[in-house]
């Protein structure tokens, strides 16, 4: 019975995983084009899965305003506005590590 | 029995069984393409959709990836570094069709295929990439291509110029020629210039290297010039347009290039002939007179044919550029977006990064970046955002984005191709 019930849990977790991956909000999918979901090895660009959100959003407040050097993510910081990299930190937040 | 019975009766009261029954029926979404755009959308389709059932449509079994491969015309890299093949797909539950496509009906919502089967699709992606306008170009055909290599689909391609570079003698010229916009990769061509004056200068250091194009102004101008001045001067000559830089016929046998002011006569000449969509856009009806291929900015839906969405290279995005970052950042807006329509909700307005690097010399890499977002009808670079990298480098940022650019590599083929 309690092997039954896990097995059923499993799979409901199964269904939720896309469905979640789905709702990614606007502009997060294009992130891991350089901030890969897979270790990647030899990269030296960090991954930002699993990351406090409070962590993420502070780096692309401080690229945003140019505080911190930085190559490409000065100026893809300053397309998105403060709701919108929230929206982003969160999502990355919650992926697996 | 009894074990069976309680399962049933658990995921009925979990409401698993009505989940199950309707992703059975999910949907049948073929695409047609195995480049960035094409097994980015195949590979994010399953993982947002496992019950999705997905086609690749590819007749090569091994994809040979045009970024970077400049960098194996200057002997940095090995083309074998270069190809990859679609286990990642199948190993998540893509069923690869390993032929070619020749005819879309998008009325029947049918693709035949070269092998003779019919696929029936819900629908249907394609990432063709691009075709050569031959012809376009006085001189320029598929044969002439054996002996002026394009090396703008890169493999074969690319190791003939290789191997013409390096049998040519110390002190021959490089001719080069560009075309107008808008073309597959528009800092491409003036990476590849670079990448051959570096290695012009280290094993033909009396060549030179003569740039013809058909425009007056290209993706990180500055960028480029100011570097060649710096590591190649007087190694690269670039003839914009206002000078006469256009060419208006080749002649593959005697290796000359003509423009309206001079005839150039090369050692090794590399054309990169004027383009368009690949040629199954324009059987099935979704490319428009320009050769290119009209989208909606949400889901790339053709604005041509209902249930056709088209990526990268092929399609007209607006402000984002023909680059392979777009076109897996659009594969994965364009995936999220069927699964979205296929269950019968409204995908969100997206929004899309497009970064792209470029190699000066083996260790000095440039960069250009946008963000996009529908508006009026197409994607829109929002202001103020993006940009190139800056003129002045402090703190060693050229070699830091030429780091960036090798680990992006290896990441978005990753992402790409499993």
């Amino acid at each position: 019975m309690r092997r039954i019930l896990l097995a059923v849990l499993a799979s409901a977790l199964l269904l939720a995983g896309p469905a979640q991956a789905a709702d990614a909000p606007p502009g997060a999918s294009s992130c891991t084009g350089c901030h890969a979901t897979t270790k990647i090895a030899g990269s030296v660009i960090p991954r930002i899965a699993g990351r406090k959100a409070a962590d993420i959003m502070t780096f692309m407040r401080e690229y945003r305003s140019g505080t911190w050097p930085s190559s490409v993510m000065g100026r893809i910081a300053k397309g998105f506005d403060g709701q919108q990299t929230d929206a982003i930190a969160a999502w990355f937040a919650a992926q697996p590590e | 029995m009894s074990t069976r019975r309680h399962f049933l009766k658990l995921t009925a009261a979990a409401g698993l069984a009505p989940a199950i029954a309707s992703a059975q029926g999910a949907g049948r979404v073929v695409v047609i393409g195995g480049g960035y755009g094409g097994a980015t959308a195949t590979r994010t389709l399953k993982a947002l959709e496992p019950k999705l059932d997905v086609t690749l449509v590819e007749p090569s079994p091994v994809y040979t990836s045009c970024p970077f491969s400049n960098s194996v015309l200057a002997n940095l890299r090995e083309i074998s570094q270069q190809e990859f093949r679609y286990d990642g797909l199948k190993r998540a539950g893509v069923t690869v069709a390993a032929t070619s496509a020749t005819a879309v009906d998008a009325a029947t919502k049918t693709v035949t295929l070269a092998d003779g089967n019919r696929l029936s699709y819900d629908r249907l992606v394609m990432s063709p990439g691009i075709d050569f306008n031959w012809g376009a170009l006085l001189g320029y055909d598929e044969a002439a291509a054996q002996k002026m290599p394009h090396a703008w689909k890169a493999g074969a391609q690319t190791m003939l110029l290789r191997s013409q570079l390096q049998a040519m003698e110390d002190g021959g010229l490089v001719v080069m020629s560009a075309p107008a916009n808008p073309f597959r990769c528009p800092p491409g061509p003036y990476e590849r210039a670079s990448l051959i004056a570096y290695w012009l200068k280290i094993w033909k250091p009396k060549s030179k290297l003569l740039l013809l194009d058909a425009k007056d102004a290209f993706s990180k101008q500055r960028l480029f010039q100011n570097a060649w001045a710096e590591l190649y001067p007087g190694l690269i000559e670039w003839v914009p347009l206002s000078k006469g830089g256009k060419v208006i016929s080749v002649d593959p046998a005697t290796l000359t290039f003509t423009t309206e002011f001079a005839s150039h006569k090369a050692a090794v000449g590399n054309v990169i002939p004027p383009q368009r969509a690949g040629a199954i856009a324009g059987q099935a009806g979704v490319a428009d007179r320009t050769g290119w291929c009209p989208v909606e900015p949400v889901a790339f839906e053709s604005t041509l044919r209902p249930s056709i969405h088209v990526l990268g290279d092929a399609a007209i995005m607006g402000g984002m550029p023909k680059s392979a970052f777009a076109a897996n950042a659009q594969a994965k807006v364009c995936a999220a977006a069927i699964v979205a329509l296929l269950a019968g909700r409204k995908p969100q307005d997206p929004i899309l990064i497009n970064t792209c690097y470029s190699l000066v010399a083996a260790d000095y890499g440039i960069s250009i970046a946008g963000v996009y977002r529908p508006a009026k009808g197409q994607l829109t670079e929002i202001p103020g955002a993006g940009g190139v990298s800056p003129l002045e480098a402090v703190g060693g940022l050229r070699g830091q984005e030429a780091l960036y650019a090798a680990s992006w590599f290896r990441t978005i083929t990753a992402e790409t191709f499993g």
